[in-house]
């Protein structure tokens, strides 16, 4: 006996394809006579060569028409080789299709015995197993009805308990499972399983990848008509998905350039590849529409953008970490790139001395030298009592009025003054309303129960967002609207409101930052990734050490240097990069009068923090694009 | 010799396939009906008692107990006519599982033929209670009827084949077989008698239609009760093997590009 089960030698299967199907003899002889009779040769399979040993179980993988089905159906002889050799050693059983052959208007007793039949099975040895066949399919209460009644789950159940009752040396899968319950499913993977197990081979063919994976030690790579691989499936199987995805996306590119070469009009303009334009467009585009994004900035990603300066992923625009509760958001993220688990803990340094953010026990502990909540609680209570403030009239009264005089002078005063350029008793009140405390050992600047920061950086998930997306960068829209005003039909614009609007109603404020970046030629600078400084004398706010917002990259790839950033408040005049909107009356009235213009603007979606003059945090922003997206593609009533 | 060996085995192996097809069949053709296999011997005496008013008196004068004369003739030609039929769709109509499984192709075109001749065997039994009721002699060489059967079996098996295996490729045969059908029909002495043909209808016939040979010896020992002359019996036999012969060859020829055509 040979020690392979299924021997395949340069195997090749002609088919001959008519050009035009002809099945008759009228048109035969017609085109016989016009000399239309034209045949192609298609080889299905070729230079097949294959040993599969007994016990091995093979997956075949490959696309549609690739020749999987063609090579099982030699192998069980269904087809014939037009060259080379298939040779098999033992009894097979093919579940090519199950119930193939079951005649509907006999009952599935009779069908029983006739299927087993077809199988090569003598009446003699199905009436010994009748009973097994019956019991594994579980239709006892239905034995005498005609099939054609039968559910096509309860037919796979009934043909696969008949093609399985012998445990055949060979078994051939062809697709067949994906019909039926979950619980039949469990039941005929166990049955293939226990077969496994007790030496049968196994030929298994699913477009599942990973139910080849997990049934099969074994690949074979099928593409059109040839080996393209063979090996272990895990190898085999990856490989081929990966091909899968590469072609998927090529085919996507062609078509964008298609669309792109005949100037065909977008469905949406998106102005602004910031979160919420890549997301609005990445939502729009999977709903089907064709979205062209436009920035007047040189990269993509808005302020979230991270440069990679030296192997380190550097916040261009200030310090960008993710956190929500949202667990929908946090899942969608997280499809989209991995986050590591940076947890921010800023500290802030007054003088030399060093205290944790935000307010906690630990600042509590540092400042006043005690250990219990209550200790601390009480301190700050007395501060405030002896304060003797009943009408707070500006923000120095206010924060005195919520934390207490050591709090407010050492982490407060300053760094508000800074922020805002100008002395805490000219600052409104109503700037700050709250100022949380924490009483207990906690350093985590965020109450979210999720944060993160992509591995990797920002710009690379934005990418990943606007993949498939075609991307104009340096881009003006109120150029590109004057030069192509008839690219689009509608737009999404994430700019400033005023702006579109021409400043019309005039300027809406913004507080702005800049940022001094510096390579520094230290492997580690200040030990933290921000670090506050809350004294008005030192120029700047905060600074920003960017390796520390990657410690894994740090670890994988030390390095002797490093990258800070210095963050600095400006005063904000018309032209300068908008950061924060000043939501206070005066602002919020002009934008509501903004507003009320925007709304008559029906082919435009304004959002962001711009577009929506209103500060988003980044998973607030994703949230917001996804829910205008959806609101814009709901089936208006 | 190997290769026949295999064959026989195959055949052999197959055997409680062809018995579950041939039982389908019947068992589908009256399932559901009243009467149930009593049809099978009610509906040829029917057509028969139709037929027989029609033609008595048109070209039964001078036919001794015209009925049996008549349904001798019709009982054989029905059945070639279903068996082949039958056997031309057998691999078209069982196309989803060949497509499937493997199994030898002929056992389909083998069951239809073998199934309309069980048809053929109650026909035999309606056959014997149309005797009885018209008082028909019977002979002892009645007993003879499975030699012309076996014959006119082997006959309808034969162009079973090169039918089914023509079908797969042209489809229009159906309705070009059933045409060729309907003229054999008549040039079979079955509503008339041979003699009274012009000699050279008869000559032609005689030459070239093998139905002739298996009509003419069933009514020689059925109808006339003596035993059938040489020439028609071993004609029979060897028109019968010689289709045959040409059959499993035209089917075994074609047979493994059936699935690129069904």
């Amino acid at each position: 006996m040979s020690k392979y089960a299924v021997e395949v030698e340069n195997l090749k299967i002609r088919f001959n394809l008519a050009s035009e199907k002809v099945d008759n003899l009228k048109e035969y002889a017609i085109k016989l006579v016009k000399h239309e009779l034209m045949f192609q040769e298609f080889l299905a399979l070729q230079d097949i060569n294959l040993k599969i040993k007994k016990g091995e179980s093979w997956g075949l993988v490959g696309a549609n028409g690739s020749g999987k089905s063609t090579l099982l159906k030699t192998i069980s002889g269904i087809l014939k080789p037009y060259e080379g050799s298939v040779k098999v050693n033992g009894k097979i059983a093919p579940l090519i299709e199950l119930g193939a052959g079951f005649d509907p208007n006999l009952t599935a007793r009779e069908n029983i015995f006739l299927n087993g039949l077809v199988l090569g099975h003598s009446r003699k040895f199905m009436e010994e197993h009748f009973d097994e066949i019956v019991e594994f399919a579980n239709l006892n209460n239905f034995l005498d009805s005609p099939i054609k009644n039968f559910s096509s789950g309860m037919k796979a159940r009934l043909g696969f308990a008949v093609a399985t009752i012998v445990n055949p040396d060979i078994l051939i899968v062809d697709e067949v499972l994906e019909v039926g319950d979950m619980r039949f499913r469990r039941r005929c993977n166990e049955r293939m399983q226990q077969m496994l197990s007790g030496g049968t081979t196994l030929l298994y063919v699913s477009h599942n990848i990973d139910s080849v994976k997990n049934l099969c030690e074994n690949a074979v790579w099928l593409d059109q008509g040839r080996v393209r691989m063979t090996g272990d499936s895990q190898t085999v199987c990856e490989a081929y998905k990966e091909e899968q995805e590469r072609l998927t996306r090529q085919k996507k590119l062609e078509k964008r350039e298609k669309l792109r070469r005949e100037g065909k009009p977008y469905d949406y303009l998106i102005v602004g590849a910031g979160l919420y334009g890549a997301v609005a467009a990445r939502e729009l585009t999977r709903q089907g529409k064709r979205c062209l994004v436009i920035d007047k900035r040189s990269h993509i990603g808005g302020n979230v953008y991270t440069e990679n300066m030296d192997g380190i992923q550097v916040h261009k625009y200030g310090a960008h970490i993710f956190h929500t509760s949202d667990q929908e958001i946090w899942k969608y993220v997280n499809k989209l790139t991995e986050f590591n688990n940076y947890i921010n803990s800023p500290v802030a340094v007054y003088g030399d001395e060093l205290y944790n953010l935000p307010f906690n026990m630990n600042t509590f502990s540092k400042m006043w030298g005690i250990k219990k909540p209550g200790e601390a609680k009480k301190k700050i209570a007395e501060q405030i009592a002896d304060l003797h403030i009943t009408e707070p009239k500006n923000l120095e009264e206010q924060a005195l009025s919520l934390v207490g005089t050591d709090v407010y002078e050492k982490l407060i005063k300053g760094y508000t003054e800074k922020q805002w350029g100008r002395d805490c008793k000219e600052l409104p009140p109503f700037i700050i309303r709250r100022l949380p405390l924490r009483f207990t050992y906690d350093n985590n600047y965020f109450n979210d129960r999720y944060q993160g920061i992509p591995v990797g950086g920002y710009t690379q998930m934005v990418e990943k967002l606007l993949e498939n997306i075609d991307v104009l960068l340096d881009t003006d829209y109120f150029e590109y609207r004057k030069e192509n005003p008839n690219m689009f039909k509608k737009t999404v614009y994430t700019g400033m409101i005023d702006e579109y609007f021409d400043y019309c109603y005039g300027h809406l404020e913004y507080r702005t930052v800049c940022f001094e970046t510096e390579r520094v030629e230290e492997d580690n600078y200040q030990g933290n990734a921000v670090v506050n400084y809350t004294e008005r004398r030192v120029p700047y706010t905060r600074i920003i050490e960017h390796k520390h917002f990657e410690p894994e990259e740090e670890k994988e790839n030390p390095k002797d240097y490093t990258y800070i950033s210095r963050e600095y408040s400006a005063e904000w005049e018309p032209g300068a990069e908008p950061y924060y909107p000043v939501n206070d009356e005066k602002n919020n009235a002009l934008y509501e009068k903004y507003r009320a213009l925007a709304e008559k603007e029906k082919n435009v979606i304004f959002g962001g923090r711009l577009g929506q003059y209103k500060y988003y945090d980044m998973d607030k922003v994703i949230g917001a694009a996804i829910a205008a997206v959806r609101k814009e593609v709901e089936p208006k009533l | 010799m190997d290769l026949l060996k295999y064959r026989v085995k195959t055949l052999f192996k197959y055997q409680d396939l062809i018995k579950e097809l041939v039982v389908r069949d019947l068992k589908l053709k009256y399932r559901r009906s009243f009467l149930g296999y009593l049809w099978s011997i009610l509906n040829p005496l029917l057509i028969m008692i139709v037929l027989s008013i029609v033609f008595m008196n048109l070209l039964g004068k001078g036919i001794e107990n015209y009925p049996v004369y008549l349904f001798t003739g019709r009982l054989l030609f029905d059945f070639m006519k279903s068996g082949t039929t039958n056997a031309m769709k057998s691999v078209t109509g069982n196309a989803s599982l060949i497509r499937k499984v493997y199994v030898p192709k002929y056992i389909f075109t083998l069951s239809k033929v073998t199934s309309c001749m069980m048809d053929l065997v109650f026909s035999i039994g309606a056959l014997v209670i149309l005797m009885l009721v018209t008082g028909a002699p019977f002979y002892w060489q009645f007993l003879l009827t499975p030699l012309v059967i076996i014959q006119i079996y082997l006959f309808s098996c034969g162009l079973g084949f090169f039918l089914a295996q023509l079908n797969v490729f042209f489809r229009d045969i159906q309705y070009i077989y059933s045409a060729v059908l309907t003229a054999w029909m008549y040039l079979t002495p079955i509503i008339y008698q041979i003699e009274r043909m012009s000699p050279k209808v008869q000559f032609f016939i005689k030459a070239f239609n093998p139905m002739y040979y298996y009509v003419a010896q069933f009514r020689d020992l059925v109808y006339y009760g003596r035993f059938p002359g040489p020439r028609i019996f071993w004609g029979g036999w060897v028109m019968a093997v010689i289709m045959l012969i040409i059959g499993i060859w035209s089917f075994q020829r074609s047979k493994d590009k059936f699935i690129l055509y069904i």
